[in-house]
């Protein structure tokens, strides 16, 4: 989901000479075989091979840019082992059966965890997910731009008309509504239509007034460079964007937020459950967890990984380190279809609007 | 040739494994409800009913105004580069179209990238501009990117056709024209223009075509606000996961393509009976 285009060629690079390589390794020995299914930018690659190299196998590691584009490829057919997707979308895959429960016997560095983090509502004994980032959905801001008063505003900055066309908002259904429910001060995961309805409304008249552009990843380059005053994104973006330009502080609303979760799954149709656990365990080892907290900003749940980069990579940047107990802020749960759809089509609108 | 005819037995197969069948099932979604899975489908209408809302229509004709005003650029652009090309030996104008086509040996989505690059707030032509002392300009995520993305995209496509009608005049028909005493412009509009209008037509069909059906370009250049068609159908597919209602707005896409793809022809074939 985030980071900058370079790194995509990277890791575009990075996927070719890995597909080259297994065509070339096509007539040889079969080595067991790992399909891998995560959040683009969200891995420091040189992992990959290393863990190819301790387990003798193959790992063929994809991306997708939203959990909605992971679940539409889901069902297209696709299979792989391991998924990485966020907690609403594990709720999700749960309630279909699309995953079988993690042995956690299986994984030695589990006791590196976070207790914090363990046990969320989406799945509170951690049956089917192992965390492998969470963090906050705020706002980041150019302190020399923002005037500290207006933080005030809450979530109501972003229809602050002092900064018409100078916002960026997050191209994602679910944080978008989030904010506008948040801002009138309801669930983030409310049924009641009323409610959708209105923030409804707030996302328009936003639209109408703000301007706003609804960026993907190309928000990291461009608050790094400082285009626009604010921006709506996740801490772990904020934390590496933060390192980068040192004009912009992170703030999420009192009136709460999404305190998100991106875990590691196993699909009901793996058939290297051993290796699945053994990728998962690997990710866990404090060192290795480190290297990809450092390489993306997000935020680990191995409590020594975190600290070390807290202390050394992301010393003084508050995002790295989310305020997630705030009373307000809450986990985003499964929707019903009904409701999906209703919030689906309002989007769909939001967005086509002009 | 009655012996070959065996041979197009394989394209028949192709063509209805990879472009009847797939046609029929999105028409077969278009006019259902019940997900994705086609077990408990039901038949209905509300799919297209959706589209009449006003904000879809809305997607549609912004959608034909951007489609209309890169196919007119295109055409002005392309027009005087083909005619320009005709002008050398004919070794030189393979090279130019060579080399008009060249970027297409690229992918669109690298091309795009290099847009971004030059066009982005602290991108090359906003550090050109700042070595001036000029302020820079905001370019990207409005109307101009999209534009400017979409012409520089489909230009090979209206070139290269027109270049084609071009090169077949008759040269004597172009002195016939000035021996009858017509003088350069009324030689050009009158015989050089009017003869390659098959070719601007089969340039405007193709361009109209590919600018009507983007999105990736306007996603990339235009921002996640900027709905085109082609963005509203790949977002229903991609990540509302409404596969009924995206197959609703491509049937109607298609439809609109076919009534203007026969209303060209008609034009076409008009302009040849006239002669």
């Amino acid at each position: 989901m985030r980071r900058n285009k370079w790194k995509k060629w990277v890791s575009l690079m990075t996927g070719l000479a890995m597909t080259a390589g297994l065509l070339a390794g096509c007539g040889g020995s079969s080595k067991p075989t790992l399909k891998v299914y995560s959040c683009g930018e969200y891995i420091d690659t040189s992992l990959l091979g290393e863990f190819e190299r301790e387990y003798n196998c193959k790992v063929i590691y994809e991306t997708f840019d939203s959990n909605e584009s992971m679940y539409t490829k889901l069902q297209s057919g696709e299979r792989y082992d391991v998924l990485v997707p966020s907690d609403y979308m594990i709720e999700r895959l749960m309630k279909e059966d699309r995953l079988q429960p993690v042995d956690w016997t299986l994984l030695s560095n589990a006791e590196g965890l976070d207790a914090e983090i363990l046990g969320k509502e989406f799945d509170p004994d951690n049956t089917y997910s192992v965390p492998y980032f969470y963090g906050t959905v705020g706002i980041l801001y150019d302190t020399t731009v923002v005037d500290a008063a207006d933080l005030e505003d809450g979530w109501e900055l972003l229809r602050n008309t002092k900064y018409a066309n100078d916002i960026y908002m997050y191209d994602s259904e679910r944080d978008s509504f989030m904010i506008a429910l948040k801002a009138l001060g309801y669930s983030m995961n409310t049924t009641n239509t009323d409610e959708i309805d209105q923030a409804y409304q707030w996302l328009i008249e936003q639209r109408d007034t703000m301007k706003p552009v609804y960026a993907g990843d190309d928000v990291i380059d461009n608050m790094i460079s400082g285009n626009k005053a604010m921006a709506v994104v996740y801490s772990g973006d904020a934390a590496y964007i933060m390192s980068e330009n040192e004009d912009l502080e992170y703030f999420a609303p009192e009136e709460g937020t999404n305190v998100w979760q991106d875990a590691m799954v196993i699909t009901s149709d793996c058939t290297e459950i051993q290796l699945a656990h053994d990728y998962i365990n690997f990710m866990l080892d404090a060192e290795h967890a480190y290297a990809n907290t450092v390489e993306v900003g997000y935020t680990s749940p191995v409590t020594e990984a975190r600290s070390r980069a807290a202390q050394q990579d992301f010393a003084g940047i508050s995002a790295y380190l989310p305020e997630t107990t705030g009373e307000n802020n809450e986990v985003f749960r499964y929707q019903e279809q009904n409701i999906r759809e209703y919030f689906a089509d309002l989007w769909t609108k939001v967005k086509a609007s002009n | 040739m009655r012996h070959f005819i065996r041979l197009i037995r394989p394209y028949i197969v192709w063509a209805v494994v990879m472009i009847i069948i797939p046609l029929l099932l999105i028409v077969l979604y278009s006019v259902t409800t019940g997900g994705n899975d086609l077990v408990n489908i039901q038949f209905t209408l509300n799919n297209f009913k959706k589209m009449t809302e006003p904000i879809y229509v809305a997607v549609f004709v912004k959608s034909f105004q951007l489609g209309l005003l890169s196919v007119g650029i295109c055409l002005v652009i392309g027009y005087i580069l083909a005619y320009l090309i005709t002008i050398f030996s004919e070794k030189v104008q393979n090279l130019l179209i060579l080399f008009v086509t060249i970027p297409m040996w690229i992918n669109t989505l690298l091309r795009t990238y290099a847009w971004i690059c030059l066009l982005s707030d602290n991108g090359i032509i906003n550090s050109i501009l700042g070595v001036f002392g000029m302020e820079p300009m905001s370019m990207m995520y409005t109307d101009f990117a999209v534009i400017i993305g979409l012409v520089s995209d489909l230009l090979p496509f209206m070139v290269i056709p027109i270049h084609t009608s071009l090169c077949k005049i008759d040269q004597s028909l172009l002195e016939a024209s000035m021996d009858l005493g017509a003088n350069r412009f009324q030689t050009f509009w009158r015989v050089t223009f009017k003869l390659s209008i098959p070719g601007v037509l089969n340039g405007i069909i193709m361009t109209f075509l590919l600018s009507i059906s983007t999105f990736v370009i306007p996603k990339l250049l235009g921002g996640g606000q900027y709905m085109l068609i082609g963005n509203l159908i790949e977002n229903q597919f991609i990540s509302v996961g409404d596969w009924n209602f995206g197959s609703a707005i491509s049937v109607i896409l298609a439809f609109i393509i076919l009534i203007a793809i026969t209303s060209m022809k008609q034009i076409d074939k008009e302009e040849a009976e006239e002669e």
